[in-house]
């Protein structure tokens, strides 16, 4: 039988994701060198380089904790485009778990992954053209939204958070007490500032070990599982 | 020429374009593969069409966000250097860092002094330079972890399934406790209250949000009220986000 997903569509998949990745990289310098070209400005190299080194202690971690922790969420075709364009958790997951629940998909499956990949090119595509409207109405209309409408929508994203733990996490009830009283003691761990010896800023703590401790746990269970029906 | 005037200017707008129309491209570009392999694998036309009107909903309140956040990245770094870090790569508080370690390291404080040309020119290659980290990492890593994970899995589907709701299960947790258990923490290190405020009311919106989904679902599910199930998520947002104003 023809293995359409993993004859064709990974190896698609890998070919998009590597060469527009890459090109993401090279093509991000395009206006730092117009600036170069056009304005004459470019830099010193010393000062940059103190720069690059600060901003490298605070995120160097990041750019390999975020890629491993969110790869089990948002598989291959997801991870070449949730870090090119950005804003993972608080889009790119969102929409792609959203996407399998409506097309009733199971996460992790090949369907699944199938529909995650639409969610999440269908989430930048949104997320694209709002910011584009924006940035050509320009800060003169954004500053004219009232101060309560900006402080409501900072509520937006914690009650997103909380909307969806639920969401998921009323399939898997016991396993999801278990998590979000984990990831309580981790965070409360982590405001009290027990991990600062860690590099970086300890926050990428957090996400990585709420994943790979669920997993860890779910594929316990699941092997427990197993053994009680054999 | 003033630095705002710079950097707003039109070779800057092109500038920028060309990486955001990327993103686009790749979005297209994955889009038009996954239909094709959705329905190469025997998913239904409805179920794509449901796939592509909730996560295009979904987005929408997020991406508001963004935008609100963008504005302070307007004024700072102007239109389109805001417009490009926010659509690609971006994270509204990863740019303003980054920014302001850039032009530190020239002596001046984003949003406090004015900026300066050199200035701008640090803060935007501090951006791009601490940010393509991510991009190289990933876009090397991604076929790679694939092949781990499957081998870990033994191919299994049942394991590769847990594996895939633990970890969203493992995101989410994560996500809710870090605005949870931020108001506990700044109680035992007193911070100043209005502070505390803030973080209380976060907390709060997120246990509004958990526990309006959880009745609106249960209902949902019980009466079988399709038009709920799709809608529950936003409703929830919006009646939260509401009342936690509000209170």
């Amino acid at each position: 039988m023809k293995d359409y997903y993993n004859d064709t569509f990974l190896p698609k998949v890998n070919k998009i994701g590597k060469i527009t990745g890459y090109l993401g990289v090279a093509l991000s310098f395009v206006p730092a060198i117009v600036l170069i070209v056009v304005y004459g400005i470019l830099p010193k190299g010393a000062a940059l380089l103190a720069a690059f080194i600060a901003g490298a202690s605070a995120f160097g971690v990041l750019w390999f904790v975020e890629p491993i922790s969110y790869y089990p969420v948002v598989g291959t075709a997801g991870t070449y485009m949730a870090f090119l364009s950005g804003n993972i958790s608080n889009m790119r997951i969102p929409a792609a778990s959203m996407a399998q629940v409506s097309a009733g998909v199971d996460a992790g499956t090949e369907k699944g992954s199938i529909v995650a990949t639409i969610g999440m090119a269908v989430s930048i595509i949104i997320n694209v053209s709002v910011l584009t409207i924006g940035a050509i109405l320009g800060t003169s209309v954004l500053a004219m939204l009232p101060a309560t409408v900006t402080t409501a929508l900072g509520y937006l994203l914690p009650a997103l958070f909380g909307a969806l733990l639920v969401q998921f996490g009323m399939k898997m009830v016991k396993h999801s007490l278990i998590m979000i009283l984990f990831a309580f003691v981790l965070y409360m761990g982590i405001g009290m500032g027990f991990f600062l010896w860690l590099p970086g800023s300890s926050n990428w703590l957090g996400t990585l070990g709420c994943v790979f401790v669920s997993i860890l746990i779910g594929l316990l269970t699941y092997k427990n599982a197993e053994k009680k029906e054999a | 020429m003033d630095v705002m005037q710079m950097a707003n200017s039109l070779p800057m707008w092109i500038a920028c374009g060309i990486p955001v129309c990327l993103v686009i491209v790749q979005a297209c570009l994955f889009l038009k593969s996954s239909l094709t392999a959705g329905k190469e694998v025997g998913l239904e036309k409805a179920q794509l069409n449901a796939a592509i009107k909730s996560s295009a909903v979904t987005s929408i309140g997020p991406s508001i966000v963004v935008l609100s956040g963008m504005l302070s990245l307007l004024v700072t770094m102007g239109g389109p250097v805001g417009w490009m870090r926010l659509s690609m790569i971006g994270s509204v508080m990863f740019e303003g860092l980054a920014a302001g370690i850039g032009t530190q390291q020239v002596g001046v404080t984003l949003g406090t002094d004015p900026m300066t040309g050199e200035a701008y020119a640090m803060a935007l290659w501090t951006m791009i330079l601490c940010s393509i980290g991510w991009v190289i990492f990933a876009t090397f890593s991604a076929n790679k972890m694939d092949k781990i994970q499957t081998k870990l899995s033994g191919g299994s589907t049942g394991k590769l399934m847990t594996i895939a709701s633990c970890a969203i299960i493992g995101v989410f947790s994560s996500m809710c406790a870090q605005h949870l258990a931020k108001p506990v923490y700044q109680i035992i290190q007193s911070v100043d209250p209005q502070v505390l405020a803030g973080s209380y009311k976060n907390a709060l919106a997120c246990i509004l949000g958990a526990v309006i989904m959880f009745v609106l679902n249960t209902i949902a599910n019980k009466k079988d009220i399709k038009w709920l199930k799709e809608w529950a998520l936003t409703i929830t947002i919006v009646a939260a986000m509401v009342i936690t104003a509000v209170v």
